[in-house]
This record gives structure tokens, sequence and C-alpha cells, in this order.
């Protein structure tokens, strides 16, 4: 697992993938932090939860080669013909996408020193946010690396987790949508406007409880709690697992 | 020693491997032939871990690549058709990852790539971005590749392919001296290009085994027919019909250009290729006609089937 680690996070800086990703980052955070600065009102858990916008983008840029790249060039051949186990290789890939998350961050904490030494807050609800971030981060780059286990293109593995964290940041809206269509659709069937509401609600809850968004809200005001913690990372090892599981079939490949 | 047993591969209906067995034996080289879309990269990957045959089985050195796939794989080495390198890192970088993921130990690493780097003559450009050398150092980088850990066996998927003729030379010198304490199988859709370096061939067609043969009795069953190709300028018509009537000449064909070369194909029986031409010298000096190229043809595969199928 480690050598898989460090070849691949060494390899965002052998090509530009690393640097823009960084960039991106840097000039982001650093634009909210700025603005945020100007006015006086500096809120670190606000510019974080701002950030986390930006998972859409950055995701798909840093996991999109990350198998894609390996099957393209015939690569993936050295996971199946050495010793190494497959889980290790999903492993290895998935902690240097985290890692290099962890060094786009650090200009978080940057703005986080700067605003201490400037007599500023940075209280526990900062902490909460970045808390949730980096299991956020988790969730998202294990569907990256999932998309990308999937196509020998990188373009597609990009599109594929694109939509996938798309969906997942849109799912309040989402499911109130499909909760409030769908107890529409009963009541014009001529169901008790009582009970198509109730359907609907129970519809809107249930997709509701996919949402991390939802599940993670209270971190930011300092009230911590370990469920949702344990969602995200079971939902990362859940997409590691299928990951592991598309590798293991290649093998046995039919078409 | 590799047994291969009835190795079936099936892609959706298409029937790539159909029930090969063969045996490779200690330090012995194996020349695996085939035409295009034999089945040899199929076989090639099964009996390498990569991928899984839809039936029969595949034992290294005794230990079946299924069942003891760590114990399998650490004997054998692999280059596949297409080099697994990756363009960013340089040689050395590139041969460290590898001691990684096959778990060689960190005591013998720097002793272990110093000779293989040594061996496959890769020295000048160890510090080079692997992106940057040429087709010829990337197969050798393949090569070295496939050394690390010390495997005992080599699996060398058509290591020649797209190299120019003297990258070719150089490629099956290494292999040469890769042979002497490896047990190697290599493929090939060209005899010629193995022939040199192989104890035995394996051919293979259309999924199946068509002959397993030495070379020395696979060269006598094709000595039966060989051809020759001559080019000159003259009376096309005259010569040709010299030509066949000597003996030993069994077919004449003869391409006549509009420019003053012509192409003549001769096909000759018997063991008489090496006699005949001094006869076709005669012919052509009698003729003063000029000889602008004269050499024997490589039976192409579908020759070579046509004669393993006819000898028996
Ligand atoms: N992944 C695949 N899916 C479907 N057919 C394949 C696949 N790989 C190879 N084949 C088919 O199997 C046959 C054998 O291929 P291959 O083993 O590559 O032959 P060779 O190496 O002898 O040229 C070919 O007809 C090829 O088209
Ligand atoms: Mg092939």
């Amino acid at each position: 697992m480690i050598a898989v680690f460090k070849r691949e996070f060494l390899s965002y800086f052998r090509s530009p993938v690393g640097y823009i990703a960084i960039a991106l980052f840097s000039f982001l955070s650093g634009y909210i932090f700025v603005n945020n600065f100007a006015t006086g009102a500096v809120n670190i858990a606000s510019e974080v939860i701002s950030l986390r916008s930006f998972f859409v983008v950055i995701v798909p840029i840093i996991t999109m080669g990350l198998f894609a790249e390996d099957k393209k060039r015939g690569t993936e051949i050295l996971y199946y013909t050495s010793p190494i186990d497959l889980f290790s290789v999903v492993a290895g890939k998935f902690l240097a996408a985290f890692c290099l998350y962890g060094i786009m961050f650090v200009n978080v904490f940057i703005h986080m020193i700067v605003t201490k030494s400037c007599d500023g807050i940075v209280d526990i609800g900062a902490w909460g946010s970045v808390i949730v971030f980096f299991f956020l981060a988790m969730l998202f780059i294990s569907i990256g690396i999932f998309a990308s286990a999937i196509t020998d293109s990188q373009i597609i593995a990009a599109i594929f987790s694109f939509i996938m964290i798309m969906v997942i940041q849109l799912l309040s809206t989402i499911s109130s949508l499909a909760g409030n269509a769908i107890a529409a659709f009963l009541s014009m069937l001529g169901v008790a406007s009582e009970s198509s509401n109730s359907v609907g609600e129970a519809i809107t809850n249930g997709i509701n409880w996919l949402d991390p968004f939802a599940k993670t809200s209270d971190f930011r005001y300092g009230s911590f709690s370990v469920a949702p913690l344990v969602f995200c990372i079971s939902f990362a090892i859940v997409f590691l697992f299928l990951t592991f599981r598309v590798l293991e079939k290649k093998r046995w490949a039919k078409s | 020693m590799i047994e291969i047993n009835n190795l079936v591969k099936h892609y959706g209906d298409k029937k790539a491997v159909n029930g090969i067995s063969f045996t490779v034996e200690d330090d012995e080289v194996l020349g695996f032939l085939g035409p295009n879309g034999a089945g040899k990269s199929t076989t090639m990957n099964i009996i390498t871990g990569y991928l899984s045959s839809t039936s029969g089985t595949v034992k290294v050195n005794g230990h079946d690549i299924l069942e003891e796939p760590e114990l399998a794989k650490k004997d054998i080495g692999y280059l596949p058709e297409l080099p697994p390198l990756y363009l960013d890192m340089t040689v050395l970088e590139y041969l460290n990852y590898i001691c990684d993921i096959k778990q060689v130990k960190r005591s013998e690493r720097k002793e272990q790539l110093a000779k293989i780097i040594a061996m496959v003559k890769i020295t000048d450009v160890a510090d080079r971005l692997i992106g940057n050398l040429s087709k010829g150092y990337k197969q050798r980088v393949g090569i070295a590749q496939a050394l690390v850990g010390n495997p005992s066996i080599l699996i060398l998927d058509e290591p020649t392919v797209g190299l120019d003729p003297n990258q070719i030379i150089e490629i099956r010198k290494l292999i040469r001296t890769l042979a002497k304490d490896h047990s190697v199988i290599i493929s090939s859709h060209i005899l010629s290009e193995i022939q040199e370096v192989c104890d035995r061939v394996v051919i293979i067609n259309k999924g199946k085994v068509a002959a397993i043969d030495t070379i020395t009795d696979l060269s006598k069953r094709l000595a039966g027919s060989s051809k020759l190709l001559l080019s000159f300028k003259g009376d096309a018509k005259k010569i040709m019909n010299e030509i066949r009537s000597l003996p030993g000449v069994s077919d004449c064909k003869i391409r006549i250009s509009d420019k003053d070369i012509h192409e003549a194909e001769i096909t000759v029986t018997g063991n008489s290729a090496s006699d005949i031409r001094t006869s076709i010298f005669y012919v052509m000096s009698r003729n003063s006609s000029p000889i602008m190229e004269f050499r024997s043809l490589d039976p192409t595969l579908e020759e070579i089937f046509l004669s393993i199928t006819a000898g028996t």
C-alpha cells in the first residue's frame, strides 16, 4: 500500500494535476478569506463550508487518472502479476488523493493562524467544520476512485464523479422536489391529501437520510457526534470495496 | 517448470484459447508461435495471473496460479505486449517501485538493481525519464522490470515487435544471455524471429495447439520445400522457362514489372535449395542477365501450417 501511495502521491507533482488542484484551492480559499477579512467578519467555519462547494470540481480532477491512466498505459498489469493485493492498491490511491487534499488544506490552517494572530476568533465550530470537511473529502474521493476504475477514459471518469458529487450536494433539494412531486402525483390519482402528503414526506426523509451534509450540519455549532462520521466512513469503504470488486472482476473479463 | 493443462478462455462467445496444453522444462527456451489473434497474449496473461481462465490449470514450479498465486507469481517475470511503464518516472525510480510492489527485501535491492541495470545495459539512462527514451530502451526497461525479484521464469510477449533492425539484434542478444539461466517463453508471429534462440516451439492457431516440436525437427519438416526470391534484368519469359526446367524446381512465378527489374519466386523441392542456386546462377550468366537480388524466403506461417498438416 505504501508503495502505491508513494508513487501516486509523487506523480501528482510530476504532472500539472497536483499544482492545478493546489493553485485552485489556494485561490478560492484565499479569495473567501480576504473578502471576509476586509469586512472584519472572519469566520473560518463559513469559509470551510463554502469551500465544500468545490469538491465537485477538485475531486474529479485529482481522482480521474488514478485507475484510468493505469488502464490506458497498460501498467495495471503490474498489480495483477505481482504479489501485492488489489485492496491495498485501492487504499494506496485513496490515501494519495486524501493527502493531496491535506496539502491543499494547509491554506485554511494558515488562515486560522492569521486570524488568531489578529485577535480573531477560531472557535470550536471552526474545528467542527474542518473535521466534517475531511470526512466529506473521504466520501467524495472514494466516489472519484470508483469512477476512475470503471472506465479507461479520464474524461468519462471525471464526468461520472462530477455528476455523482453534484447529486449528493443537491440531495436536500432533490429530496424535497421528489417528495413534493410524488405527493402531487398521488393526489392527482385521487389519494387523500393526508396520506399522499405523508408518502411524499417519507420519500423526502428517506432521501435525506443519505445526505451527508444534513447529517453533519450541527458540527459547525460545536455539537459533535460520532454517527455522521461513521456514516461518511462507511460510505467511503463501500465505494472503495466496490472499486476493489471492479478490479477483481477484470481478471474474469468476458467482453 | 510450467505445466499448462487444457487451458480455455472465452471472451463472451469467442473462444480465444481453446484447450491449450504444454509444459516448459527448467532452463528451456520455448518459442510460442502463432499468427495475430491466435491467442498467444491471452495464454500468457493467464499463465502470469493477469487473467483468469475459463477452465484449465497452470502450475508454476508446482504451484497453481489460482490456488497459490503468491508463490507462483514470485517465480515469473513478465514482459507484456505493451510494456507496463510509467512514463513520468525515471528508470531508477520505476525499478525501485517495481522492487516495492514485488516485495524485494531492502537489503537485497541495491545489489539486485545494479546487476539488472548492467545486464540489460541501461546504465546510461538510469536517471532519465522513461517517457523520453527510445523504443528500444523502453523495451529494455520493460525487460529489467521482468527481472526484478530474480524470477526463474521469464515470459516475453513479442519482445521485438515495433523495434528497428539494430534494436532487434540487441534485444535478441540480451534474450540469449538471459536464456542461459532462466526458463523463457517467448512469443512471436514470425518463425525466424525466434528460431535462433529457442530449443522448442509450440505453434498455435485459432486458440489450439497446431504443433509442438524441437527447432531441428521443425526445420527438417520445413526443408521439404523452400522458396527463393530472385530479382533480375533481362528476358523474363525465357529465363522463367529455363529455371523451370532445372531439376528440383517445382515452380517459378515471375512478376514482370514496368521497369526492367523482374522478380521471380522459385519453389524448390527436396534439400536442393543450396545446389539449385549454383544452377540458377549459370542460367542467368548464360543469358547475360544481371542479378539484382537473390535470397531465400522465410516460410510464412501459413506455409508452416500447411507443411505441418501435410506431414501428419
Ligand atoms: N479483451 C478482449 N475481449 C474480446 N476479445 C479479445 C480480448 N482480448 C483478445 N481478444 C480476442 O482473442 C483472440 C486472441 O487474442 P490474443 O491473445 O491477443 O492473440 P495474439 O496475442 O496471438 O495476437 C483474438 O481474436 C482477439 O480478438
Ligand atoms: Mg499478442
